[in-house]
């Protein structure tokens, strides 16, 4: 039979760049192959599964970067600048160098554009005496003027974070005069300003790495990364060697949240101080230079107008909004967000300061612009005295909204809300608020993997990709067991090295639905080659073969799995997988519904409960999504009512650089939650959710403020000096 | 306390014990200069530190611990914290608990000393010479968990796993108090350990099982 080629279709998928995802159009084989099939009908997938890698997290058996101990290893510790715009004159390293234990000391960044900006490191042979050498440098700058506030960058005279200036030219879409014109006819108009403050990931593990290179022309980097292949590249570039000599390890690590891609500014100097000394040496950030250093959520300063017909229509939205990312763009999703008003005209900026450059964080943008849009909303629906729920509704088309409104509508008991905010007996009111978000995730063709069959029924499973703690070891092993009728505990899974087949970054949500079609694809690939194999010895048809319950079995007869892997050849068998358009998808919803108290006497506010409802395609592994909910609404709940960067606009320094004055939530504060998987969408497909269920959140807590206490806050966080503020104003804060 | 810097301390000088005492003064508060046994610290100048009278105070001690059911010496500075001795300066080096905040705030490096938790940053290794520490490799391994360490396996109270050490220590140490927790006082006893994934519920929901099981 003449080949065909295989036939082609044009498809769009992610593409992550330090975390920020774009789409771009790709072409892909338009053919057969696995498919997932119901996603009522699996026998591992869709249940809840325990980690593959809980025990050894649980006994403190892991080894993440910040554990990793070499032979002769040294310790390396940057020096941050004190100035929040500086240039560097002269470097003095020959004190640090003298002091006992110190091996190493190099020069870091000379233009310092934010406080904390690395001009220096050493590594010594105990963390101590690399503080010490740290102390002993000394360095000159030249202070520059600096600004560290938005609404002081924006001014003329303002110093410039750079040449070009502070403020970035505006983006613009849609029709300002059609607006304006709408707005004039509209039974309700808000305007309002909300504004989100610098939010930092607060990864448990800090940024580093551990390079390990002792001359020669190979060197190993351990690293706490999203992205197990952004390392090699990053780390050859610093030590001077080709890519393909660097490997690098992620075993286990301790937190992203989408901060954590390439090796980074302290990377780059750990490399440098690695070949000075030609010694393995673990530079991990310390918790001060964390909040300092790496990228943050950038904060955001959003002026919107909206306006509705008396029958709930947002028909106008106007908005201008900021990205205050320090010195970098910082990201916002554009207004009206998820709504179509009718019209709609929005310009989106970035206002530079003296700060760290914002990245990716956990839906980078979307928050931000979720907290304005649902605060917005719900402000309009009180004014046209409609239930904000229904409201919502009116305003949104796709039927998953609906029902995962009407879902969580059930769960929280909407009814109960305050029909006037602020109502009710006795200085602690009660209050409910809901959100909706959206995410984009999808997978793309760049994951590779390999699974391998012994003869001695062992399997194996491998890909270079990481683990953030998403639970991606079992569900690959998940996968893989599935498919060949086995238990989770027969499959071993090999993650985290570069030297394995390629990831693609964890970012955008986009791990699960790249690598899992892959792993699919080789499993399946396993199992053909396999009954090609086994059928001869059962009598039948390689397709008449099937794999179920450890067995092997066709034409009425059953072969124990170790017995048929016996038939293989002593190499045993390995299958290649790559990506399918037909076993990933993209594009997920997802509302949030809060309950808070708010006690009017001290304006301390207690969040009760929140139920999150998440559409996922084919859940994986649900005990594992469901944490990651939870995950969301927690940092959600941090995002609404505790987190924020505080900065003195005089010296230009952050003011709480610590976890004692960084408030993340803490288990006192935990409400119950109730994270709800949507059922409704019966995709067979593949999609990630790591970051939807931080979105909608944030905004429901704002709204259920304001229905327990009638106070409208459009600053976040909601500390209790803004409700009490409100309270005195009569419900209103600046 | 100068002079006692410019003296060569031998295991047997008494001087040593004037020199752990400067060393309280200067880094390890006075708590340090009582209750030291003679056998588990060793002091040991450093041939670097400089004979002048504002040297910093350098040189190591070697301290014995008793981790985990074995008596392991370490040799570290004064001023090197419990954590850091456990992580860094073992070989091989204990890295279950794990250093976050460095300052007393996340409970990462939650160990037992004398099977009270403690946070290893915030205590100098030289004062826990001679008492009993576990760390949570010492609470029960992947093979053998103990019953929070299975709770927390079973009911996913664990993410990417980092903070896991110090709740699952904490927790431990807990039900010895209090057999038969409410979840209020479960959230109370868990207020000193941070987790940023959120994994907070499902600890709840683990320390409970965990605390029916053992009933
Ligand atoms: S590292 Fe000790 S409490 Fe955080
Ligand atoms: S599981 Fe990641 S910090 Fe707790």
């Amino acid at each position: 039979m003449q080949q065909q080629p295989p036939k082609k279709k044009k498809i769009k998928v992610p593409k992550v760049v330090n975390g920020q995802e774009t789409m771009v159009e790709i072409e892909v084989d338009d053919t057969g192959g696995p498919v997932w099939g119901p996603n009522n009908g699996h026998t591992l997938l869709n249940h809840r599964l325990t980690r593959v890698d809980g025990l050894v997290k649980v006994s403190g058996a892991a080894r993440y970067t910040y554990d990793v101990h070499l032979p002769g290893m040294l310790y390396g510790r940057v020096l941050r600048a004190p100035h929040a715009h500086a240039r560097v004159k002269k470097v003095d390293l020959s004190a640090a160098l003298k002091v006992p234990g110190v091996k190493a000391a190099v020069e870091g960044l000379q233009d310092v554009r934010y406080a904390g900006t690395p001009v220096a490191a050493v590594a010594a042979t105990t963390p101590e005496l690399a503080e010490d050498g740290i102390r002993a440098i000394v360095v000159q700058y030249e202070v520059l003027p600096h600004v560290v506030r938005a609404e002081d960058a924006i001014k003329p005279d303002a110093p410039k974070v750079f040449d070009e200036g502070n403020v970035q030219a505006a983006n613009s879409r849609g029709d300002k005069e059609k607006v304006a014109a709408a707005l004039a006819k509209c039974a309700a108009v808000v305007e309002a300003e909300y504004r989100t403050p610098i939010v930092h990931h607060s990864c448990l593990e800090t940024h580093g790495n551990v390079v390990d290179y002792r001359g020669g022309d190979a060197a190993t980097v351990y690293a706490s990364t999203q992205w197990t292949f952004s390392i090699p590249g990053d780390a050859a570039q610093e030590l001077g060697l080709k890519q393909s000599a660097v490997t690098a390890i992620v075993e286990h690590m301790g937190g992203g949240f989408g901060s954590k891609f390439g090796i980074g500014v302290e990377g780059a100097l750990a490399c440098k101080l690695s070949k000075q000394a030609s010694a393995p040496v673990k530079l991990m950030l310390t918790r001060h230079d964390e909040f300092l250093i790496p990228v943050n959520r950038s904060g955001s300063w959003q002026k919107l107008t909206g306006g509705a017909t008396k029958d709930g229509k947002l028909v106008a939205v106007e908005a201008t909004q900021y990205r205050l990312g320090g010195n970098d763009e910082g990201s916002q999703a554009g207004q009206p967000y998820i709504y179509t008003a009718t019209d709609f005209y929005r310009e989106v900026s970035s206002i530079h300061t003296n700060e760290a450059g914002s990245g990716a964080m956990r839906a980078p943008g979307h928050p931000q612009a979720s907290f304005a849009m649902e605060s917005l909303m719900d402000e309009l629906a009180y004014k046209l005295n409609l239930d904000p729920l229904e409201f919502r509704k009116i305003n949104l088309k796709d039927p998953a909204y609906h029902r995962q409104l009407e879902r969580g509508a059930r769960e929280i008991d909407w009814s109960r809300r305050n029909t006037t905010p602020g109502g009710g007996a006795g200085p602690v009111k009660r209050g409910l608020g809901c959100g909706v978000g959206v995410w984009g995730g999808g997978g793309s063709p760049q994951c590779k993997v390999d699974v391998t069959i012994g003869r001695d029924g062992a399997v194996t499973v491998a890909c270079g990709t990481q683990d953030l703690g998403t639970g991606t070891r079992t569900y690959t092993r998940a996968i893989v067991a599935e498919e060949l009728g086995l238990q989770i505990a027969d499959v071993h899974e090999q993650i985290g090295n570069s030297k394995l087949g390629a990831s693609n970054p964890s970012g955008g949500s986009t791990t699960a639905a790249s690598l899992a079609p892959a792993v699919k694809d080789a499993a399946y690939s396993a199992r053909m080659m396999f009954a090609e194999k086994v059928a001869p010895l059962l009598g039948v048809k390689p397709e008449e073969v099937t794999f179920a319950g450890s067995k092997v079995s066709g034409g009425g007869k059953s072969l124990s799995w170790s017995q048929a892997c016996a038939a293989l050849p002593a190499t045993g068998l390995t299958a290649h997988g790559e990506w399918k358009v037909n076993l990933a998808d993209k594009g997920v919803h997802g509302a949030a519904f809060a309950e808070v108290e708010v006690d009017t006497e001290t304006g301390h506010v207690r969040p009760v409960k929140i139920v999150h409802v998440q559409d996922v395609g084919l859940p994986l592994n649900r005990l594992a999504i469901e944490s990651q909910i939870n995950g969301g609404m927690i940092q959600a709940m941090g995002m609404a009512l505790w987190e924020g960067r505080v900065m003195d606009a005089a010296l230009g320094l952050m003011c709480n650089p610590s976890f004692e004055d960084y408030k993340i939530p803490g288990s006192l504060e935990m409400p119950e939650l109730v994270p709800l998987i949507d059922d409704g969408d019966t995709r067979e497909a593949v999609i990630g959710v790591g970051e939807p269920p931080i979105i909608p959140t944030v905004g429901a807590i704002a709204n259920a403020v304001f229905n327990a206490c009638g106070v409208r806050v459009r600053e976040l966080p909601i500390t209790p000096d803004k409700i009490l503020m409100g309270l005195w104003k009569g419900g209103q804060t600046a | 306390m100068t002079k006692e810097h410019d003296e060569t301390s031998r295991p047997s000088d008494p001087s040593r014990r004037k020199f752990l005492k400067g060393v309280g003064i200067v880094g390890a508060g006075a708590a340090i200069a009582g209750g030291l046994l003679e056998t588990e610290l060793r002091g040991e100048r450093g041939a670097t530190v400089a004979a002048t009278a504002n040297a910093p105070m350098s040189g190591t001690v070697e301290v014995a611990l008793q981790v985990n059911g074995e008596r392991r010496a370490v040799q570290v500075e004064p001023r090197t914290t419990l954590l850091n001795a456990l992580r860094n300066h073992l070989d091989p080096p204990l890295t279950g608990p794990k250093l976050v905040c460095d300052m007393g705030t996340c409970g990462a490096c939650t160990v037992l000393v004398d099977d009270k938790p403690i946070y290893s940053c915030l205590v100098l290794a030289v004062d826990t010479a001679g008492k009993k520490i576990t760390t949570v490799e010492g609470l029960g391994t992947a093979e053998q968990p103990n019953q929070v360490q299975a709770a927390f396996v079973a009911d996913d109270a664990l993410m990417c796993g980092f903070c896991t050490p110090g709740f699952v220590t904490t927790l431990s140490a807990y039900l010895k108090k209090n057999p038969q927790p409410t979840l209020d006082e479960l959230r109370e006893a868990c207020k000193g350990n941070f987790c940023r994934c959120g994994t907070y519920p499902r600890v709840f929901e683990a320390a409970l099982k965990a605390a029916q099981q053992k009933a």
